[in-house]
């Protein structure tokens, strides 16, 4: 299978504090990857880089054949991200916010109508197309966000923590969302949540303090560990790190 | 082109927020009637001329001028402060996107708040029994667009470096000293002395004289106010772009 992603020693430094440590491992395209890890294991800083928000200190990734070092501007128009916090306009309606980010991508006025429909019926955003965005709650903006990312058709979709924050029943809504994602785009998910992973990752990656500790599907970790169910297998990973 | 698109995003943020209407629009009119009000009640031999509408009407546009500073100030460190800056980042824009989309956004509110100020003006002079020349008015507006570009620049540079909690309060500061030093509320040109010294440093002194000898017709006087103003102008826009260009490397480091 094709590789989405290619991470070759990358190394992230800020000031004296190592944030990713020499990390490499591949994603391969049409699937849904997870970095799992603590808060401040170094996910979110690897997704900085991986979408030109950040560059490495060393080392280089390739995604969708573009190094992230030398060619970050192309790599920009072909990925997309739905970061951690909401990052929505808040006084622009639902509408105006994909709207607006069809429109940053470089569309035309015709695709960018095409486009808002087709977001507005797969995320069942109808209800709330005119409402403002600073009205919804937490887990409609969070629908609105990734919306946004993914009305730009890019080939490599990074969702940070898309489910941070939200009650149980939003949650479950945004799974069904993301599970839909993976038939049509290649999506990086950071979360530090197992039963998330459990339902949505094809493999995982786990991170401890920065360094990639273990890498495979699920039940390759689990027999990896030798234990019953994820959430063991990554504090025996995390232990032992 | 992205450019344009964010200008048009910032536009609504800004014209969603009832405060722009009461600060960008109501604020100057209010000032207008009321120092009209004033003007009425000052005995003709004080001989002052300051809150005279031929001299008010450019002064008050000035003025209302800072609250577009005030409003681009918060709005670009709002942005800062959300995660949509991140997602903006990540996209294909450019720095000159993000300034061209800041700077045209606001002079278009910039614009629309000089023809509200004086198309009031014309009615307070016909209150008052006296008439403002149009073409001096229109000439009065021209002028004061350097102004306003300054203004915005003034307004991208502490948006950009400073945090949303404290745009307000360092806006107010500049709005009080355009207040003091620039000749809007008082005559320092008759005031003389330190204050005549103090007011000739800054550009607000020239930019309200400007407007005014503009809107006067004394088109004579306007070269040396002109040079001042738009080397302000100029060179805090560059300094603006620098700045803008510096963080958003810096934030994306």
């Amino acid at each position: 299978m094709a590789k989405a992603v290619e991470i070759k020693n990358l190394r992230k430094e800020y000031g004296a504090k190592v944030a990713v440590n020499n990390i490499s491992f591949a994603v391969e395209e049409d699937t849904l990857f997870a970095l799992l890890g603590v808060n401040g294991a170094g996910k979110t800083t690897t997704i900085k880089m991986l979408t030109g928000l950040a560059s490495p200190t060393s080392g280089d990734a390739i995604v969708l054949g573009h190094s992230i070092v030398k060619e970050k501007d192309k790599v920009k128009e072909i990925v997309n991200l739905s970061p951690q916090e909401t990052s929505i306009a808040p006084n622009l309606t639902v509408r105006e916010n994909l709207e607006f980010m069809a429109g940053i991508y470089g569309m035309d006025k015709e695709k960018i109508a095409r486009r808002t429909q087709e977001m507005i019926e797969m995320f069942s955003l109808a209800e709330v197309e005119k409402c403002r965005a600073k009205t919804l709650s937490g887990g409609w903006q969070r629908k609105v966000s990734i919306a946004m990312a993914l009305i730009t058709e890019p080939k490599l979709l990074f969702l940070d923590e898309p489910t941070l924050g939200l009650d149980v029943l939003a949650r479950r809504e945004l799974w069904a969302v993301i599970k839909r994602l993976k038939t049509e785009v290649t999506v990086v998910l950071t979360t530090h949540y197992m039963e998330e992973v459990e339902a949505l990752a094809d493999a995982v990656a786990i991170m401890v303090n920065g360094e990639v500790k273990a890498i495979g599907t699920i039940d390759e970790l689990l027999a990896q560990t030798g234990k019953q169910n994820l959430e063991e297998a990554f504090v025996e990973i995390a232990a032992n790190a | 082109m992205k450019g344009i698109i964010f200008c048009k995003r910032t536009m609504k943020e800004i014209l969603r927020d009832p405060l722009s209407y009461i600060f960008c629009l109501a604020f100057p009119l209010v000032m207008l009637v009321i120092m009209s009000v004033v003007n009425e009640s000052i005995p003709k031999q004080a001989n002052m001329t300051v809150f005279q509408i031929r001299n008010l009407a450019p002064g008050i546009a000035y003025f209302g001028l800072t609250f577009i500073m005030l409003f681009i100030c918060i709005q670009v460190s709002k942005d800062r402060s959300t995660a949509l800056i991140m997602r903006l980042h990540a996209s294909p824009m450019k720095s000159k996107d993000f300034i061209l989309g800041y700077t045209l956004s606001v002079i278009v509110l910039a614009l629309l708040q000089l023809l509200i100020t004086f198309a009031a003006s014309f009615a307070t002079a016909v209150a008052v029994g006296t008439k403002l020349p149009v073409t001096g008015v229109l000439l009065s507006i021209v002028c004061l667009l350097p102004s306003a570009i300054m203004f915005i620049s003034v307004g991208m540079i502490f948006g950009t470096l400073i945090g949303e909690k404290a745009a307000p309060g360092i806006c107010s500061i500049i709005i009080t000293v355009v207040g003091m030093v620039g000749g809007v509320w008082m005559d320092v040109d008759n005031m003389k002395g330190v204050i005549l010294s103090v007011s000739r440093v800054f550009p607000f002194y020239h930019g309200v004289k400007l407007a005014r000898l503009a809107l006067a017709g004394e088109y004579a006087e306007m070269g040396q106010p002109l040079l001042v103003v738009c080397a302000w102008m100029l060179g805090l826009y560059l300094l603006a772009i620098a700045v803008m260009n510096g963080k958003l490397k810096k934030d994306t480091y």
